[in-house]
């Protein structure tokens, strides 16, 4: 079996934002209203000189108990046996309830202003229905053996891809050691986003 | 600076708290009037307002909600039965058949009384239908398996109101809404606002002096249910006291606003447990007294679930 996984790495994180363009160009997501599969988070921790800048890119985490697909009335969105949380739009009523179960904040509207809008901006548009929206890995670019527009965009090498039930890709070994963590797995989501802290290496 | 955001949310506002008021209220409704018809007295009048606003209400609960998706047409696929099989795991699928088959079963108990009422004979449209061959086939099949039918109908009532809760509860990230306390809330609250609006119904447009000891009835639960709110608001207090960051937070935004603690726990539940306590234990009694309580009530159960939408606390570790 495949189980798909990302491990981001925010102590090499320079808050280029180079995945977030990347992932808009690909998927074309509604940037004309600051909506985006994937954001990089610019906060600053800490006081006076003690203060230092910290990037966190968000997206979708995949989860294997994905609160987003159980809440669905529709079953637009649907899990694969790979473990990408995808959404139909066609099947995709816009109830939003979706929106309100992600605890990652994943999740946003396209509306039928957004098609129009998107038409104009990117041309050749993908989709003819508006839904609700979310990161889908680049599912159409897995599916061709190449990883994901952000991974491959980041200049830090942040960002990297794997396979979880492959004990030879160093995302499941990065996973394996523990230095990587999910967010908030007490809630029980089981995400597949990892992130690597910046705060152990700084002491 | 805190590593961590704390926000509440603009995706589900006021709309779905309307959603979820006339949801609970209609399907309450229905349910006490139904209940009432078949094990206290046959009430043409009660099941004839009740049946008729409960799906007015029902109906109004969810266009609110068709009016906000974002793509209409997808609908569909939570309007069929199959909507069981397709997704048996998501509770507005099942909240969306308890109220379609809330009002259908409604509608078919209400029907004979309906056909036996000059006011609906007399109806343009109405009239006409319900003097179909197939409308009284359907009221014969009604009459005679009046209880089947009610019980059908009240117990899609009864699921409606506890889905009105469990569809928060479902949302993981949030603590004040991911409790078992939700649908408990929710659903005593429905059915307290429902009987304050039959006791309204009772002292305006329905005064029959026959239903003294209906209207005694009805003010006696309104009182326990009043009671059992306050009980479970109060443990809610407590929960949300300490456990979770978003849940303390979500206590300091309700227990600071004056909008819930005087407008929704003083005017919409002490108060008017205090008005219907004063006419069910005092000498004299005071119509006036329970037509303002239930209209606080009916506003108290709004306000509940309007705070409850934008107190919801999320936690994003960025």
């Amino acid at each position: 079996m495949t189980r798909y996984a990302m491990v981001i790495d925010l102590n090499t994180c320079v808050g280029c934002n180079a995945c977030m363009a990347a992932c808009a160009m690909e998927n074309q997501t509604p940037v004309w209203k600051n909506q985006w599969r994937t954001y990089v988070h610019d906060k600053e921790i800490g006081f006076t000189d003690q203060v230092r800048r910290r990037f966190f890119p968000r997206l979708c985490n995949h989860c294997s108990n994905p609160p987003c697909l159980t809440v669905c009335p529709t079953g637009a969105t649907h899990k694969r046996a790979d473990g990408l949380v995808l959404v139909d739009p066609e099947r995709c009523m816009g109830c939003r309830a979706c929106a309100m179960a992600c605890p990652y904040g994943a999740r946003y509207e396209v509306t039928y202003e957004d098609i129009r809008a998107g038409r104009e901006f990117y041309g050749d548009l993908q989709r003819d229905d508006p839904s609700m929206d979310k990161c889908s890995f680049c599912s159409h670019r897995v599916e061709k053996g190449r990883k994901p527009a952000c991974v491959e965009t980041c200049v830090g090498s942040a960002r990297m891809f794997g396979d979880l039930d492959d004990p030879a890709d160093p995302v499941a070994q990065i996973v394996a050691s523990g230095i990587a963590q999910p967010l908030m797995p007490h809630l029980g989501t089981r995400p597949n986003v990892y992130y690597i802290d910046d705060m152990k290496r700084r002491g | 600076m805190d590593a961590m955001t704390y926000t509440t949310q603009n995706i589900w506002t006021w709309w779905i708290a309307m959603y979820l008021y006339f949801g609970g209220l209609g399907a309450a409704t229905l349910s006490i009037t139904f209940l009432t018809d078949m094990y206290c007295r046959p009430h043409r009048s009660l099941v004839l307002w009740g049946a008729v606003s409960g799906v007015v209400l029902l109906g109004l609960s969810s266009a609110v909600l068709f009016g906000h998706l974002l793509h209409h047409a997808a609908v569909i696929y939570v309007l069929t039965p199959l909507a069981f099989i397709n997704k048996p795991d998501s509770w507005i699928a099942w909240g969306t058949q308890f109220i379609l088959w809330m009002m259908v079963w409604g509608m078919v108990y209400a029907l004979p009384y309906m056909r036996e009422t000059e006011s609906f004979t007399r109806l343009p449209v109405v009239g006409r239908l319900i003097n179909t061959p197939v409308a009284a086939a359907v009221a014969r099949f009604c009459v005679r398996w009046r209880s089947v039918v009610g019980w059908l109908a009240t117990i899609n009532g009864v699921g409606t109101a506890v889905y009105t809760g469990l569809l928060l509860q479902s949302f993981p990230a949030v603590a004040l809404w991911h409790n078992p306390g939700v649908p408990l809330l929710f659903t005593v609250s429905a059915f307290s606002t429902a009987f304050a609006y039959l006791l309204l119904l009772m002292h305006t447009f329905i005064r029959s002096e026959d239903d003294q000891d209906l209207r005694h009835r009805y003010e006696l639960l309104d009182v326990i249910l009043i009671a059992s709110e306050l009980v479970i608001l109060f443990s809610f207090f407590n929960y949300t006291l300490s456990g979770s960051e978003s849940g303390y937070r979500s206590a300091q935004l309700l227990w600071h606003d004056w909008g819930w603690l005087i407008g929704f726990i003083g005017f919409g539940l002490i108060v008017p447990f205090l008005l219907e306590l004063r006419n069910l234990t005092g000498k004299s009694f005071s119509r006036m007294a329970t037509v303002v309580s239930a209209l606080l009530v009916l506003t108290g159960g709004y306000l509940l679930r309007h705070y409850f939408m934008y107190a919801g606390v999320y936690a994003y570790p960025w």
